[in-house]
């Protein structure tokens, strides 16, 4: 018995979960909106005049067009963590989780399908999420006599994007099955990506300890670190743009991983 | 295609949840080409014990076993088993359809095998809209469908006969039939005997999570008997006796003669110059003998204290 053509049945399988219910389609026009949305809103904010007012963000050419691109992206992986979530969460929610640890009883298996159309689903937003920010962006930079592409690094960023947004998805993988109740999953993964998160290094970069050691390995901080965006005056230290990449890597590793070990030695009843 | 069922196998198989046993050293076989009825009360530990089987809920102790392997051992399991455990675990959002597509592709079954299924269970027109839409019947039968998708060895089912209708009962039974009369092994479970009255073979009932008795349905109801009533039903019970019929007295003067041949009883009746007012067959009262075999066994019963089963 190889792993090969049934780990790719498996995957298959659920890339088929995702698109037979109505969420794929709706997600779609969240993330092209939001994309488009944001950049337009960020190009503009960018190429003012509030930029050169003291206490704004700062940062140079390639960094403004890093931020324009991936305006969306802070929508983006909050909805791909969301359907990390849905894809297992929904299936421990109606019981189908029977069907397919029955269709694949090597439970590792079928979970390493789940990571693999995850990151495949993530990539397919991360390319329309694109299209929405760099048709946008790129438009407003140009029509603001702003540098759309002033280096290949932004390049380095666009496909970095897409890693994120994988990642963000796994995350949400291990969310999902680590807090059974699927409501429950998405507002704490949502609340703690989105509120929490932000607020605990707001008030941890008061303490300079924390500022400079703790905030820049959080999964958000490590997220605009990776896209190299504009950076606010907050004086919190930021990774490398490849060291935030293994830290939000060790994220999504280590919630998916764990979530992975629980549901293959679950009880499913 | 010949199609040969698998011997399904629970040995010493037990199931504790913390303190609660669900299942206790519950050992039982089933054979091919049969139906066998899977019987006990609500919470007896039937649905535990078919999770075990597919190796969806981890025993405790003990084996459950296809043909000596364990589920997820079987090179092909959806075509080695075919299981409908809930007629509720459908996403709600996708249709019926696409249900049995997203199982069939983990397995490699092809697209055609799903739309000759949603014909073969009677959902073809319903199939295409969203399952949270379904009733319980079209849920039952899609749950059969997907059970059949890898065109399987075995079916285990469960409870499949809740919420269908009585047209839907009898259209069960007869797919149950036709199923193992090509030599598959078909194990149903159900809290109520008269549900595989007319459809089991076997049963295998089980209470409080141990087996109260296997055997064939025959053999559960005992010897039948036949039930006479005449004017002296003492005089009758001692010619019978010399005949070599074992009676008993049963109310209102009637006779319960421990054999099977009514024109045996009328002969003897006869020579003894009695008359016959009632000769009957002795119809099993199965469901008596079920309510009496896992009687007191009820889990809220014992939950309540031994003293007072007793």
């Amino acid at each position: 018995m190889t792993a090969g053509p049934s780990t790719a049945r498996s995957v298959h399988s659920e890339l088929l979960k995702f698109s037979t219910t109505r969420l794929w389609w709706g997600m779609g026009i969240a993330v092209l909106l939001s994309a488009a949305a944001m950049s337009l809103l960020y190009g503009i904010l960018f190429t003012s005049s509030v930029m050169q007012e003291p206490g704004a963000p700062v940062g140079d050419d390639v960094q403004i067009a890093n931020s324009v691109y991936t305006a969306g992206l802070s929508v983006s992986y909050l909805l791909m963590l969301t359907i990390g979530v849905i894809q297992v969460g929904a299936e421990y929610r109606h019981q189908t989780i029977t069907g397919t640890f029955l269709a694949t009883p090597h439970r590792a298996r079928a979970l390493l399908a789940k990571v693999v159309a995850l990151l495949a689903i993530a990539a397919g937003y991360g390319v329309l999420s694109l299209l929405g920010s760099v048709v946008t962006g790129a438009t407003v930079l140009q029509l603001r006599g702003a540098d759309p592409f002033p280096s290949t690094a932004v390049l380095r960023t666009l496909v970095l994007s897409l890693l994120v947004l994988g990642l963000w998805a796994l995350i949400g993988l291990g969310v999902g099955i680590l807090i059974p109740n699927q409501v429950a999953a998405l507002l704490i993964g949502v609340g703690v990506a989105w509120i929490v998160e932000p607020l605990l290094v707001f008030a941890l970069s008061f303490w300079n300890f924390a500022a400079d050691h703790l905030v820049p390995y959080f999964p958000s901080s490590a997220t605009n670190a990776v896209i190299n965006v504009i950076e606010d005056s907050s004086g919190v230290a930021r990774l490398s743009w490849w060291a935030a990449a293994l830290v939000l890597v060790a994220w999504a590793a280590v919630l998916s991983g764990l979530g992975i070990v629980r549901a293959v030695r679950q009880d499913i009843s | 295609m010949s199609v040969i069922g698998a011997r399904v196998e629970v040995r010493n198989l037990t199931k504790r949840f913390g303190s609660f046993t669900a299942v206790d050293d519950l050992s039982f076989q089933v054979d091919p080409g049969k139906i066998t009825g899977f019987l006990g009360p609500n919470g007896a530990g039937k649905t535990t014990t078919l999770r075990m089987l597919l190796d969806l809920v981890r025993p405790t102790s003990g084996t459950a076993t296809i043909d000596g392997v364990p589920y997820h051992q079987l090179a092909d399991p959806l075509g080695t088993v075919g299981a409908a455990l809930e007629a509720t675990s459908f996403h709600p959002g996708r249709s019926g359809r696409d249900h049995l597509r997203v199982l069939a592709a983990a397995t490699g079954v092809p697209t055609a095998r799903v739309d000759e299924l949603l014909e073969l269970t009677g959902i073809p027109v319903f199939a295409r809209s969203r399952a949270g839409t379904y009733s319980m019947g079209m849920r039952q039968r899609l749950a059969l469908a997907a059970a059949l998708l890898g065109d399987p060895r075995v079916l285990l089912l469960d409870e499949p006969a809740n919420g269908l209708d009585p047209e839907g009962i009898r259209w069960l039974r007869t797919f149950l039939r036709h199923l193992s009369s090509q030599g598959k092994t078909i194990l149903v479970s159900s809290h109520l005997l008269a549900e595989v009255e007319q459809t089991a073979d076997e049963v295998v009932i089980i209470a409080n999570g141990r087996l109260v008795r296997q055997g064939s349905l025959a053999e559960l109801s005992g010897g039948s008997g036949t039930i006479v009533r005449t004017s002296d039903p003492a005089a009758l019970a001692s010619a019978l006796g010399a005949a070599g019929v074992a009676v008993h007295p049963e109310n209102d003067g009637c006779l319960l003669a421990q054999t099977a041949d009514l024109r045996l009883v009328g002969d003897v009746a006869l020579q003894a110059g009695l008359p016959v007012w009632e000769l009957r067959e002795k119809a099993a009262d199965l469901e008596g003998l079920f309510f009496e075999l896992t009687e007191g066994t009820n889990r809220t019963a014992v939950a309540v204290g031994e003293g007072g089963a007793a």
